[in-house]
């Protein structure tokens, strides 16, 4: 649908129409997107839009005075409060009632697609202004298209105001780019469909099972899968997002620099979801006084921005249990174990974050306790060590978990540009060639993966 | 300069393909029915203002494009391609098992015991009103175990089916399990459809006439009829890869005696088979022109007695076998049946043999009485 319809209309007018008139478009165009999935909550973001540019100009306005610092804490409570009462209230709701004995009764608010992601845009906007690091957008139509850009706006990556400022009013779009830009867009996608969604069909399959009666071997095969489908679907998108983005005249920042290749949980962090970490780090962690004062403050905001990376990721605890988790093994890093791992050799550093990570995501994919529970038992071999079970899901998935492993590494990047950079004629053509067949290869079998259908879900519901 | 024609070169290349397939498939004129599938496909969603608030009409108009996609069959086949490509056994819920049988699969989580024991009371009770025998027939998965892939998880219909001999009394249970087990290197299922062969329910005939003390009837395997060697069944639909395609046949002998067939009340017939389906992709049809809620057949056998069928489609290539043993048969097919049981039982099954005749698995989902 997304494909054959909006994409080919949407960038032929967005190509056709001149200059200025390109960001009406996006505009346009970003607004019937996000309708399309959010018929109704599309006002809502068109308010927080309004809100946020109308505080842009009112901090410049009162620059310098008391003022200016109201408008900004008033901005902050109102992005806050949007993303609290529609994402958490129904959580708190039910954790009083669960610690009171109380029966107040749930909300049950649809959560507004990607609201976690156009907030923090919008905050990061005007606490810039502030900041004076950013000038402020007296254009409404800009700053429109700044929050409601469709590449980014459902899965990310975040963007800064800064980051795309002059973009916004002055881009240039060259045939390089827009031709870097699909072939981003072609290979996130194909990660999305050719192997998110089928090696999630493993873990669908795992997790549906009783944790009482599966083997260690099963319960590790199915937490790698759902490891590598939540990387593969997430920086998919985000690879989609930038390679259209860049298709449009845009260059958004990075967001996955292959995490599962990190020797530490320090590095992974570094690696996974950059921009939400840099977000963080930015507008808390160094606000909080980051590293400047002193090992005890320091653990004690490492502790504060996970806990707060947790429970972005969803209204539940087992969130927040997710994010103590990272905590503990980033304060144990910056402790001794950072030192230690550095003195090792690199595998045993990949083979320690990969486990941290594995055991953080039964958290992250499971709700409660109960599951929580049995899974890790299952993991650590109190349902039996393996069983035929394992080795049928192992052999059916051998091949597709070992291309997950290959594809989750640079390799194929460094093939790529060791042959475009190569003076050899042979290798030129070679690399032009291949280019191409794998781009219509990665397009063409994507077209049939969403064809099928079987299994095509949308992880960030909860985001 | 070649770094920017290789980038024109890319940029053309893939909008073209895009292009393409988006006006090839703004042209494509709508599928009601995709025979492949064998479903109906999706049409195009009425709008309103109601169902585009709550979100249904952007959904419906989703699936609506994908179903209705240009080369829709064919996307499918690549996609299966690209499963095989990868290895996997296991493909939309079918096993590609050895020697070229697709067996479908029944995991044993999907059959959990309390919904079986719903299933069993009900048909104790039955089996106690109306003094009922039971055949369940096990599914190809279960016999033809030696051509599932390695370490395969399957339903185990054998322990199943030993609560159902419990459960209903072994003068009421017939074990087909077992003959079907000991000929299991015999052509008994199909390789691309979830039926027994009439081979498999020549079996099951020989086990029922053995349990109710009947000679059986003179019927000669070596002399069995195909009527068509380009059966694909369902199961092949469901991958649709190229295969090798199965052959239906028959015992000619039951034709040798004139019958009428009165289908749902109304149409008759003279034939236990219906040809015209050997023309379409649904050949099983042959055997008593598929599916039917409820189907009367009169014979000439002169016994006296009747008999009332409750059954799925498995039943339908054995019935032509049971023509001898009596004068008239009455065939009830729950799923397809749209009026109420008991009224039918009273009128029918009074003076009749009761028989219960279902593959376990369609037992478990479908079977019904109240």
């Amino acid at each position: 649908m997304f494909l054959f319809r909006f994409l080919p209309i949407f960038l032929i007018c967005y190509y056709v129409f001149p200059g200025r008139m390109k960001n009406f478009i996006l505009f346009l165009g970003s607004l019937f997107f996000y309708a399309w999935g959010e018929p109704v909550y599309v006002l809502l973001m068109l308010f927080s839009t309004a809100v946020d540019y109308f505080h842009g100009r009112l901090i410049e306005k009162y620059r310098g005075s008391a003022r200016a610092r109201a408008f900004l804490v008033s901005s902050v409570i109102i992005n806050l409060s949007l993303l609290c009462f529609f994402k958490y209230a129904d959580f708190l709701v039910q954790t009083v009632n669960g610690l009171f004995g109380t029966t107040i009764p749930l909300l049950k608010l649809g959560l507004p697609i990607g609201i976690s992601f156009y907030t923090f845009q919008t905050m990061s906007y005007t606490i810039d202004v502030y900041r004076g690091e950013a000038k402020v957008q007296k254009n409404l139509l800009d700053f429109g298209v700044f929050v409601t850009m469709f590449p980014q706006l459902i899965a990310g990556p975040i963007v800064k105001y800064r980051d795309v400022e002059e973009r916004l009013y002055r881009r240039s779009i060259s045939i390089e780019a827009v031709s870097h830009g699909m072939r981003r867009f072609c290979t996130g996608l194909a990660k999305k469909v050719l192997l998110a969604n089928n090696i999630g069909l493993l873990w669908n399959e795992i997790s549906g099972m009783n944790f009482g009666g599966i083997s260690a071997l099963t319960a590790w095969i199915g937490v790698t899968a759902f490891a590598f489908q939540i990387y593969f679907d997430f920086s998919g998108y985000s690879d989609m997002a930038i390679g259209l983005g860049e298709m449009l005249g845009f260059s958004f920042p990075e967001n996955f620099r292959y995490p599962y290749i990190s020797s530490s949980v320090t590095e992974f962090w570094r690696r996974w979801h950059i921009s939400l970490g840099s977000w963080f780090r930015e507008y808390v962690y160094i606000p909080l006084g980051g590293n400047r004062k002193g090992l005890p403050r320091q653990l004690v905001n490492i502790l504060i921005v996970w806990m707060l990376t947790g429970i972005w990721h969803g209204a539940g605890w087992n969130f927040l249990l997710w994010g103590l988790w990272f905590a503990f093994f980033l304060s144990l890093e910056k402790l001794f174990l950072g030192k230690l791992l550095a003195a090792l050799p690199r595998m045993i550093g990949i083979l320690y974050n990969s486990v941290v990570v594995l055991l953080g995501w039964v958290l992250f994919a499971l709700e409660t306790p109960g599951q929580i529970f049995g899974y890790l038992r299952a993991l650590f071999g109190f349902g039996g060590l393996l069983d035929s079970q394992a080795l049928y899901l192992g052999r059916e998935y051998l091949v597709l978990l070992l291309i997950a492993v290959a594809a989750s590494t640079p390799l194929g990047a460094r093939l790529s540009g060791y042959l475009e950079g190569s003076r050899g004629g042979g290798r030129q053509a070679l690399y032009r060639v291949g280019e191409k067949v794998i781009l219509v290869g990665f397009l063409l079998l994507s077209v049939a993966g969403i064809v099928d259908a079987s299994y095509n879900p949308f992880l960030y519901f909860r985001f | 300069m070649k770094k920017r024609s290789n980038a024109i070169f890319t940029v053309a290349l893939l909008s073209a393909i895009v292009l393409i397939f988006t006006a090839a498939d703004l042209m494509g004129e709508d599928r009601v029915f995709s025979e492949t599938e064998n479903r109906i496909l999706a049409a195009r969603p009425k709008f309103s203002a109601e169902s585009l608030l709550k979100g249904d009409y952007t959904g419906s108009y989703d699936t609506y494009v994908t179903d209705q996609f240009v080369g829709r069959d064919k996307w499918i086949a690549l996609k299966t391609g690209m499963d095989v490509f990868l290895l996997k056994k296991e493909i939309g819920g079918v096993y590609l098992g050895k020697d070229g049988y697709l067996l479908e699969q029944h995991l044993p989580e999907a059959y959990p015991l309390l919904e079986a024991e719903k299933r069993l009371e009900l048909l104790e009770r039955l089996v106690k009103d109306w003094n009922a025998d039971v055949m369940l027939v096990p599914t190809a998965d279960n016999i033809l175990t030696d051509k599932l892939p390695a370490y395969a998880p399957y339903f185990r219909q054998d322990e199943f089916l030993d609560r159902v001999k419990e459960r209903v009394g072994q003068e009421h249970y017939i074990d087909v399990y077992s003959a079907l087990k000991e000929h299991s290197g015999e052509e008994i299922y199909y390789h691309t459809d979830h039926h027994w062969t009439s081979l498999g329910a020549w079996y099951g005939y020989l086990t029922w006439a053995d349990f109710k003390g009947l000679k059986p009837g003179d019927f000669d395997p070596a002399g069995m009829e195909e009527v068509t060697g380009d059966f694909l069944g369902t199961l092949h639909s469901k991958i649709n890869l190229s295969w090798d395609a199965d052959s239906i046949s028959y015992f000619p002998e039951t034709e040798a005696r004139p019958v009428t067939v009165t289908y749902d009340f109304q149409t008759g017939a003279d034939s236990l088979y219906e040809r015209k389906h050997l023309e379409t992709k649904n050949k099983y049809g042959f055997f008593l022109d598929d599916n039917h809620g409820f189907v009367e057949i009169e014979t000439v056998s002169n016994t006296g007695k009747t008999l009332f069928l409750i059954k799925d489609s498995y039943a339908n290539c054995l019935i032509p076998l049971l023509t001898a043993h009596y004068d008239r048969i009455c065939v009830l097919d729950l799923r397809y049946f749209r009026g109420r049981l008991y009224p039918l039982l009273e009128e029918y099954a009074s003076e009749a043999d009761l028989l219960v005749l279902y593959n376990c698995i369609h037992f478990l989902e479908d079977f019904q009485y109240s």
